[in-house]
């Protein structure tokens, strides 16, 4: 940041200021433009009519209310088993976060930091994981929970979400960045590796545990594909599964105010997660991907 | 040194050696989890995968035979999954590509330390967290009827269409709507790697009198974005391939299959035709070398091309 504010201040003059303002102009009107789909989401829901109509009226003070928006909710609240799913989605998302982050911590560090036999060769299989898409063995493994009798059911759902090589990285890459150092104080004070881990490394650790945790949450809770193949039953609904369900419950009028309704109680969790944690969310993309 | 850490055992040099070391079944024991996962989950799965799509494999009515590579035949010679591979690869040509480009766009747009460009990158980047199925839901209306798209070209004097359900617009209209949402993400792989050019790089080029953008662009963004780029085109085309989510929720292959990819057709496959998994699996392990041969031929091309 310093380097850019200082280059920043460095190229203040007449023409670059021009240059600076017209940056500013386009920034502010595509972030308008990635807006206006959200902006009309939320407005609809203050809505009561069920209809999208044409031409969409934009204007915030028309037609809204927040007790339409309550009758919505309401409305949305005791459609089907609502509350029921939207607790799958939440434990679900917990389960794969824990499970996937603890596992990602464990293992990032004894692939950084810890040498035992065979560590670069696990470290490869890890990697070759990236090669292949879940979305190509999702038939298999729909196959496999068959087998084991697991569909429709929260272990089928979390355990094959846990693995994730990403997480892994990210991990492995901050343990590398800590000064070996500090870990030998450690050492010299006595302490046993997996002491030296709990109580030193994974302490300082926090930034990548916070980029590894909300990598894994908005990537359980926005999946689409695995719950829609493993749940068979409507009561292991996760919400991707219940928008759909939703859009298609009224035969092909969709009922737009309480869709966007839904639709918001969906967002909601990763909006506010990216809005608090933003500073992590960029930081955890470039830990991956720029060494 | 190592000797003298572990004090407390009081033992020599040699005969540490014979011992276990502490450090390595801590290591061990700190990837086994880890490796249960990938191997039951990953491994395990990608093999079952190649060992299903050589069978007919009913497990509903337990009618399983081997039957060799005849799925695999059978699934390269069906209209439907030709169709399906044409389209997402014609997908993932124009959403690549617009995307990547995109990307470096918004990146370059966003590279300032201001409050403004900090704040409407994060506005931007929005649609990245978002659920698939969320943004096809309001891209629904989007491109409906009733929509976003009709009303902007109404002051054209452009008459309404209804472009999800034209053979015709259908795709594009859904690439488009990908392109809006993924070019974001990608965004934060280039806006790392700017950081990352050292200013010292940039002065040199000032002096060397690179002083337009285009001269700039073409002599010392574009290579040092090189690394980047690889990353975004193969993490892009990895994710065309896989689409699914969006086709799903707004289309379901229609109007008339012009909207029909891979996982398309390997969903419909096994839940919709119920019958013979082994075929999906076939089609599965189909895309999947797809996939690898162009990440692997994709990687090589930029590596080794001099710019």
């Amino acid at each position: 940041m310093l380097r850019s504010e200082y280059r920043r201040r460095k190229s203040i003059n007449v023409g670059e200021n021009s240059k600076t303002y017209l940056i500013y102009v386009v920034s502010i009107l595509l972030a308008i433009v990635y807006l206006v789909p959200f902006y009309w989401t939320v407005v609809k829901a203050f809505r009561d009519s069920i209809f999208a109509n044409f031409p969409p009226n934009m204007n915030l003070f028309s037609q809204t209310s927040v007790a339409y928006f309550l009758a919505n909710l309401k409305t949305v609240w005791g459609f089907g088993d609502f509350p029921l799913w939207y607790f799958n989605s939440v434990f679900i998302s917990i389960c794969v976060v824990a499970g996937s982050v603890f596992v990602g911590m464990l293992s990032g560090y004894a692939f950084a930091r810890l040498k035992f036999p065979g560590r670069d060769y696990m470290f490869y299989a890890v990697l070759a994981t990236l090669m292949i898409p879940f979305p190509v063995i999702s038939i298999a493994s729909y196959v496999f929970m068959l087998d084991l009798n697991w569909l429709s059911t929260y272990q089928g759902l979390i355990l094959p979400q846990i693995a994730s090589a990403l997480d892994v990285f990210i991990m492995r890459q901050y343990f590398l960045t800590i000064p070996e150092e500090v870990e030998l104080a450690a050492k010299i004070d006595g302490m046993k590796p997996w002491q030296i881990f709990f109580r030193v490394s994974a302490p300082m650790a926090k930034p990548a545990i916070a980029a590894a945790t909300i990598f894994s949450f908005i990537g359980s809770w926005n999946n689409f594909l695995w719950p829609l193949m493993e749940v068979h039953s409507l009561n292991m609904f996760t919400l991707p599964l219940v928008l759909n369900f939703f859009k298609g419950a009224n035969g092909t009028q969709i009922y737009w105010n309480q869709m966007m309704t839904v639709n918001i109680l969906t967002m909601i969790p990763t909006i506010v997660i990216f809005v608090v944690f933003e500073k992590y969310f960029i930081r955890g993309i470039s830990m991956n991907y720029t060494r | 040194m190592e000797s003298n850490i572990y004090k407390n055992e009081k033992i020599n040099v040699g005969e540490r050696k014979r011992k276990r070391d502490p450090e390595m079944t801590t290591g061990i024991i700190f990837v086994i989890p880890l490796m249960i996962f990938v191997i039951v989950f990953t491994f395990f799965p990608a093999i079952y995968s190649f060992v299903i799509s050589m069978f007919h494999y009913d497990p509903f009515f337990h009618n399983i035979y081997f039957v060799g590579l005849s799925n695999y035949l059978q699934v390269i010679r069906d209209p439907a999954f030709i169709k399906s591979l044409v389209n997402v690869l014609i997908y993932t040509a124009v959403v690549v590509t617009i995307q990547t480009f995109l990307a470096f766009g918004y990146a370059l747009l966003f590279n300032t330390a201001s409050r403004i460009s900090r704040i409407a990158r994060a506005i931007v980047f929005i649609p990245a967290v978002v659920s698939p199925v969320s943004m096809s839901i309001i891209f629904i209306w989007v491109f409906s009827n009733t929509g976003l798209v009709n009303y902007l070209l109404s002051f054209f004097g452009i008459p309404p269409h209804n472009w999800l359900f034209s053979t015709v617009y259908a795709f594009p209209a859904i690439m488009a709507m990908n392109i809006f949402t993924t070019a974001p993400y990608f965004m934060i792989v280039y806006s790392a790697g700017l950081q990352s050019i050292p200013q010292e790089v940039m002065d040199a080029a000032k002096i060397d009198g690179l002083k337009s953008g285009l001269k700039r662009f073409r002599y010392v963004y574009f290579p040092l974005m090189r690394f980047s780029t690889i990353l975004v085109v193969i993490l892009g085309l990895t994710g065309a391939m896989q689409l699914f989510d969006q086709i799903y929720v707004i289309t379901d292959g229609g109007p008339a299959r012009s909207t029909y990819v891979p996982l398309m057709y390997i969903y419909n496959r096994t839940f919709v035709y119920v019958g013979d998994i082994g075929l999906a699996a076939a089609a599965s392990f189909v895309l999947f070398i797809i996939i690898l041969i162009l990440t692997i031929t994709q990687r090589r091309v930029i590596t080794e091309r001099r710019w």
